[in-house]
């Protein structure tokens, strides 16, 4: 058939993602990882080594401490390190409040602390552990093992590990030749494969599982400990993540969890050796409902706890560090310096010595100890800081480098001079200040944008858009055959092929940074003048089109749009960006209604306003229906999520004002709530399927959809009470088997609409010998009648017999979408929690509600087959604002905190093993359920008028019939009426969505159109966001705000506009079942 | 139909349209005398609903009052509609309507976005004031069956020329009015953190000022209509 227009719609997605996407590469553009490594001259305390310590060599040093002998230098190693890491372990869950009588769950569990602390406050340190945003575990290790900066991009990369390439504490202290032990979290070794002495890594996959890693760990914690063959043991519990995730801190699992830990520490407390040094940390904090990944104080505050069993600490006093906070980045020269092994090359931190246990160096004083360490930091830090900046020009303000140089100057000469311990405290103060500057100034300027890129998106994203309106949005649905010829649209195919194989090559001669821009740009480049050359090709029928559009039309939905578009550009509009769009969405409804009861009106009472008339008209049915409508948006508001940013939200409430916990652990009503919803949606789209008459026959499809539904509500039903429920030794695979189903039954969907898809059913032509019985109630009593008509030997009606009867045939364009849908949402309700869930369902309502008042008004308005299959402006962008509220209604909010990723593991458990692709996939359906959902079904718009005028041909021809008995002479003006308006159409409606297959050309030129005019709309809402990004990018709220909004509206798009090619391939795939139904019809008579 | 400016038509077309101006510059003036915002979303404290409604009563006056003239040639219909224009059964169905009006327009507010339990005051105010500068001109102008069929059905007989030139205006002032109470929300979210942006009213200030800006089109569209007559006069 005709899959020119799929092409076609192929090669728009990729010219508007492509655009997208070279955007994004320059707007997130992550720091350039350097892959140098430092090396230093480790003096040793044993005599056989190279550089033995001897007072000559001491003196020889500080001759010269600039002397690239003196400045690359490694200090003997002070003590062995066990890290224990605690994922999310929150600053609060280690202070300990004296005078509390009723703790918090999470309040005084770990109580060895609080003893340590007392008991020997010289050995032991508790700081808070300041994590820098984006407070992701694998963000977090990065940052903790290689001392720099993560980046904004990075953060997408949670579920794909890849080993780390830039120097890190880790390979350093395995190229001294120190043994590593490691006990947890698999993402260490993902990091850092073959690193480790020994590692005993469990993978974090499962966040519902609150003890297998940590039992894990228990299990070989005490083998280890008494092993003396390793220098530094890293464990990494998980247990209180996941605890967080699923409980939140306010629970009582929280409290047995962190009793557990505290058991832990004490035991690795009696356990560890007199040189040994213990750091307990917490990777980042957590937000008032146990989630992470943002910037709050809440999130950031992790907790570090040093102890050290018989070497005091240096103190503050001695070294002039933070007593009280420890920034992350500062852990790995501290450990370094603590393990005598080189600061990792791209390091930007501070040794803190405050957890740097005290050990003497021979013939060093303690100032002189603690100066070499310093001064050999701040060699590292500039040395990759102006590397860096060397490398990579015009990162830093030239001014600002200069500054900073000439401070560095003048410490150089001041190290020489520093004679005593007052001096260095002096020296170092003013040290770290300048080192602290050169962070903060990577801190501002790291994340740079790449004009070049950015521009590039913008102009490759908007082209196409404005190209695609010229050309398709102003021609005629008939005449797209004529346009878009198949083979022009192969050749086009080719071309951006050689286009891109050219920008692949020779992308260096255009002086682009990457391959990748050159292949986008030189392909949109092609394509854009492709586009150009159609639209002057056709520009006559194009302006003649053009022309005949009313100049102010549809000016409140424009209106509308703008609105809509317009939010990317204010913080406070994208902060509320949940309540306008249902403002919006309500807006459209009214205008809808407004536009229908205009109408209607004139139609239904020409001269005189009746209440009576009024109460029985279809006008009133349709505005209480979309009274119902906007009820349920107004609903809907309950189930938004709110951000930091509102106020009040009770996810970000901050921890010190206790009482409240967002995970309530038993809101019985909502799930109770939930599943009455999913089995009535079910129940309703059974009930309408089976008043169209296409659950009759035994069709591979029509099997489906008659028990499918049922089957996977159910599953549904039970995995929403069972995930949630109360009871605790209910087996994983058990609840992860409703899932599966789902899965499964989704892909037998998708197989059997691939193979047979019609939903009809075909009466067999009979001759009077045999009679089939198919078992079916509904059709036996059409065998007996004709049985009757046969004994009554009635010609007539046996000649009318011969007309096949198929059941169906005036829905089976949207009988088809439609019940794919029913399995589409039920694979999202699975996924998606029980609150959002009833989201998802309340917005495929208002669009049920948004088709039947759409398809009504449509049908009164039409002037011809094509005009009728062409949805109004105001309903395309009405599904359009559905789409996006959906969104919002399901519980999701555009901040990167407020990711759903307990979608990954809904039926994982064992069977589906643990790709990341799968996981991902997951994720993505439940975030984007809402664009995914509509947009597959966008389709319906242009159908659902026939099917409507089908069903319920009153419906459409006016009040008519209801006051026939009344007077003869209104009943006459109606039918006139109807007559009137089917002749104004131009064809027979009564044949519903047949008539679709009749004026197959149009039909298919339509669902083209409409599909394009959806591109259009959320090209442009990229386009937007995109634009908003490049205004504000030197916003206070570029990082916290614009960027996370154009990560989801991009997201969004990658993920839409496929999902309208799936609408589309929909379309055609049942198109030529009809085709080939007809024509075996045909040649069966 | 040429317009021109001594027409009876242009000149009650231009007094109508500076009437509304002046009752929404009145009302400007008054807010501005009062300096304090707040006083907008009550009932009792503001002058505002008074106003406008004396606004909206002076404007049906006036087309009374050019309708006069046209007493002498009204058809038996328009005659009839005219004596039952004081009979209880008619005043009881316009304030009914206007009733009704004003208990939709709330239940949009609400759906639109007000707080469900609170503020009722606020949203009876500005429901009140929607009902004024919409429904409220049509029903005191032609009573309440009327209002309803020139809202719903096709331009009945019974309405004279004076009549028809008033409602045309009268539409103006509404779909400015709706739109513009519509925008108002527009500052709402804004993290400005001024007093104005209080629930009522930029909404109020927002239909005020929509319903200015819609008479102004309308305004624009008689001068500029008369204008060109006056012109193309002139030349000849």
């Amino acid at each position: 058939m005709n899959y020119t227009y799929l092409f076609v719609l192929v090669w728009l997605a990729y010219l508007i993602c492509s655009g997208v996407l070279l955007f994004s590469r320059g707007f997130l553009l992550a720091r350039v990882s350097k892959t140098e490594t430092s090396t230093c001259r480790r003096l040793s305390t044993s005599p056989n080594d190279e550089y033995l310590l001897t007072p000559e060599v001491v003196q020889e040093i500080f001759k010269d401490v600039n002397a690239s002998s003196s400045s690359n230098l490694c200090l003997p190693q002070k003590s062995k390190v066990i890290m224990l890491v605690i994922d999310a372990l929150k600053y609060e869950f280690g202070v300990f409040k004296e005078n509390t009588t009723e703790p918090l769950p999470y309040e005084n569990k770990l109580s060895v602390l609080h003893q340590l602390l007392q008991q020997t406050p010289e050995q032991a340190r508790l700081m808070r552990f300041k994590a820098d945003p984006p407070t992701t575990t694998l963000q977090r290790l990065k940052g903790l093992t290689t001392g720099s900066l993560p980046t904004f991009i990075d953060i997408g990369s949670n579920f794909a590990s890849p080993e780390i390439n830039e120097d890190n504490v880790i390979d350093q202290i395995v190229k001294s030749e120190l043994p590593l032990v490691f006990l947890g979290d698999s993402t260490w070794t993902d990091l850092y494969p073959r690193r480790f002495k020994r590692a005993y890594s469990y993978p974090s996959f499962d966040i519902f599982d609150l003890d297998s890693v940590d039992n894990q760990i228990m299990q070989h914690l005490p083998k280890e400990l008494a092993s003396t063959d390793w220098q530094v043991l890293i464990a990494h519990f998980l247990g209180v993540d996941h605890c967080g995730h699923k409980h939140g801190p306010i629970h009582e699992e929280m409290a047995r969890k962190l009793s557990e830990m505290n058991d832990i520490i004490s035991s690795v407390v009696a356990a560890m050796d007199n040189e040994t040094t213990l750091l307990i940390m917490g990777d980042h904090g957590m937000t008032a409902s146990g989630d992470h990944g943002g910037d709050t104080d809440d999130e950031t505050n992790a907790l570090l706890f040093a102890y050290s069993k018989q070497h005091k600490f240096f103190t503050s006093n001695d070294s002039g560090s933070d007593s009280e906070l420890l920034q992350q980045i500062d852990l790995v020269p501290t450990l370094s310096a603590i393990l005598g092994v080189p600061i990792p090359y791209s390091n930007l931190g501070l040794i803190n010595f405050n957890i740097v246990p005290a050990v003497a160096v021979p013939h060093l004083s303690k100032f002189q100890t603690l100066l070499l360490h310093a001064w050999q930091n701040a060699h590292q830090i500039y040395r990759y800081f102006f590397n860096y900046a060397l490398e990579n020009k015009r990162t830093f303000n030239v001014e600002q480098m200069d500054t900073l140089e000439t401070e560095f100057i003048l410490l150089t000469h001041r190290v020489q001079t520093i004679y005593n311990e007052a001096a260095f405290k002096s020296f170092v103060r003013d040290l770290n200040i300048n080192l602290r500057d050169i962070l903060n100034v990577c801190r501002e300027i790291w994340v740079k944008f790449e004009p070049a890129q950015m521009s590039h998106g913008l102009l490759f994203t908007f082209l196409p858009i404005f190209f695609a309106f010229l050309l398709i949005n102003n021609s005629n649905a008939s005449d797209y055959a004529k346009i878009f010829k198949p083979k022009e649209v192969s050749y086009t195919f080719l071309m951006n092929i050689a286009a891109g194989v050219f920008g692949y090559r020779y992308y260096k001669n255009f002086s682009f940074k990457t391959e990748e821009h050159g292949v986008i740009f030189f392909t949109s480049l092609l394509s854009t003048v492709l586009l150009a050359f159609y639209t002057l090709r056709h520009w006559n029928s194009i302006a003649n089109n053009w022309a005949n559009v009313k100049r102010f039309g549809h000016m409140p939905t424009r209106l509308l749009l703008f609105a809509t578009m317009a939010v990317f550009f204010s913080n406070s509009f994208v902060i509320q960006e949940a309540k306008i769009l249902s403002y919006l969405l309500v807006a459209v409804i009214l205008l809808l209604v407004y536009e229908l009861l205009q109408l209607s009106a004139r139609l239904d009472f020409r001269n005189k306003f009746k209440w009576s008339q009024f109460l029985r008209s279809t006008a009133l049915r349709l505005i209480l229906a979309s009274l119902l409508a906007i009820c349920c948006i107004r609903f809907a508001s309950t189930l938004f999520r709110c951000r930091e940013e509102q106020g009040n939200c009770a996810d970000f409430a901050s921890a010190s004002t206790p009482g409240f916990s967002v995970k309530r652990p038993a809101m019985g009503k909502t799930y109770v709530l939930a599943v009455v919803i999913i089995v009535l949606y079910t129940t309703l789209t059974r009930l309408y399927l089976r008043s169209c008459g296409n659950l009759t026959g035994n069709s591979p499809n029509v099997l489906l959809a008659r028990y499918g539904p049922t089957v996977a509500s159910i599953c549904a039903g039970g995995h929403i009470l069972l995930a949630n429920s109360a009871i605790k030794n209910i087996q994983r695979t058990h609840i992860d088997a409703m899932a599966l189903v789902i899965y499964g039954l989704l892909l037998l969907q998708i197989v059997v609409v691939s193979w047979a898809p019609l939903m009809t059913f075909v009466l067999p032509p009979r001759n009077p010998n045999t009679i089939s019985v198919n078992g079916r109630d509904s059709i036996v009593p059409e065998i007996f009648r004709k049985m009757k008509r046969m004994y009554e030997g009635d010609d007539d009606a046996e000649r009318r017999y011969e007309i096949p009867v198929v059941y169906g045939l005036a829905t089976v364009y949207s009988s088809i979408i439609i019940s794919f849908g029913v399995f589409l949402a039920m694979l999202m309700i699975v996924l998606l929690e029980p609150r959002a869930s009833i989201g998802l369902i309340v917005c495929v309502v208002v669009g049920a509600i948004i088709l039947s008042v759409h398809g009504i008004l449509r049908y009164r308005t039409a002037s011809s087959f094509e005009s009728c299959v062409q949805p109004t402006f105001s309903a395309v962008v009405g599904w359009f604002l559905l789409a996006h509220f959906c969104f919002f209604a399901t519980s999701h909010q555009t901040t990167l905190s407020q990711i759903d990723w307990r979608a990954a593991f809904v039926g994982r458990s064992s069977a589906l093993g643990q790709s990341h692709l799968i996981s991902g996939t997951l994720v993505i359906l439940n975030t984007f359920c809402g664009p995914i959902f509509f947009y597959c079904m966008y389709a319906l718009l242009s159908t659902e008028t026939f099917s409507l005028f089908a069903l319920f041909p009153n419906l459409i021809k006016s009040s008519s019939s209801t006051s026939s008995n009344g007077r003869s002479k209104a009943d006459a003006a109606a039918a006139a009426l109807s007559d009137i308006a089917t002749d104004a159409v131009g064809f027979d409606m009564s044949r519903g969505e047949l008539a679709l297959y009749e004026y197959e050309d149009v039909f298919l030129g339509a669902g083209f159109k409409l599909a394009t005019q959806f591109f259009m709309l959320q090209g442009l809402k990229i386009f937007c966001a995109m634009l908003a990004c490049t205004i504000h990018c030197r916003h206070l709220m570029v990082w916290k705000i614009f960027a996370p909004r154009f990560i989801y509206e991009a997201l969004a798009t990658f993920v839409g506009l496929p999902s309208l090619i799936v609408g589309y391939l929909l379309l055609l795939r049942i198109n030529r079942a009809v085709d080939g139904l007809i024509k075996r019809i045909n040649k069966d008579k | 139909m040429v317009s021109r400016f001594d027409q009876q038509k242009t000149k009650h077309q231009l007094f109508h349209v500076s009437l509304s101006l002046a009752t929404i510059l009145i009302c400007m003036t008054y807010m501005q005398y009062r300096r304090n915002w707040a006083h907008l979303g009550s009932f009792w404290d503001s002058l505002i609903v008074p106003i406008v409604f004396i606004g909206e009563l002076l404007k049906v006056i006036l087309a009374r009052f050019f309708g006069r003239i046209e007493d002498g040639v009204l058809t038996v219909k328009q005659r009839q509609k005219k004596a039952s224009y004081f009979t209880p059964r008619e005043l009881f169905g316009g304030l009914t309507l206007q009733f009704l009006c004003t208990l939709l327009y709330a239940f949009i507010c609400i759906i639109l976005g007000a707080p469900v339990l609170a503020n009722y005051e606020q949203t009876f105010v500005l429901s009140l004031l929607m009902t004024l500068l919409t429904v409220s001109p049509t029903v005191f102008l032609l009573g309440g069956g009327g209002a309803l069929q020139v809202c719903f059905c096709e331009k009945p007989d019974f309405i004279t020329k004076c009549e028809d030139t008033a409602l045309h205006l009268f539409k103006y002032n509404a779909l400015g009015g709706i739109l513009g109470a519509w925008a108002g929300s527009v500052v709402a979210p804004l993290d400005w953190g001024r007093d104005w942006q209080a629930y009522p009213i930029p909404n109020v200030i927002g239909a005020l000022l929509g319903s200015a800006l819609g008479n102004i089109y309308a305004c624009t569209h008689v001068l500029y209509a008369c204008g060109r007559v006056y012109m193309s006069k002139k030349r000849a």
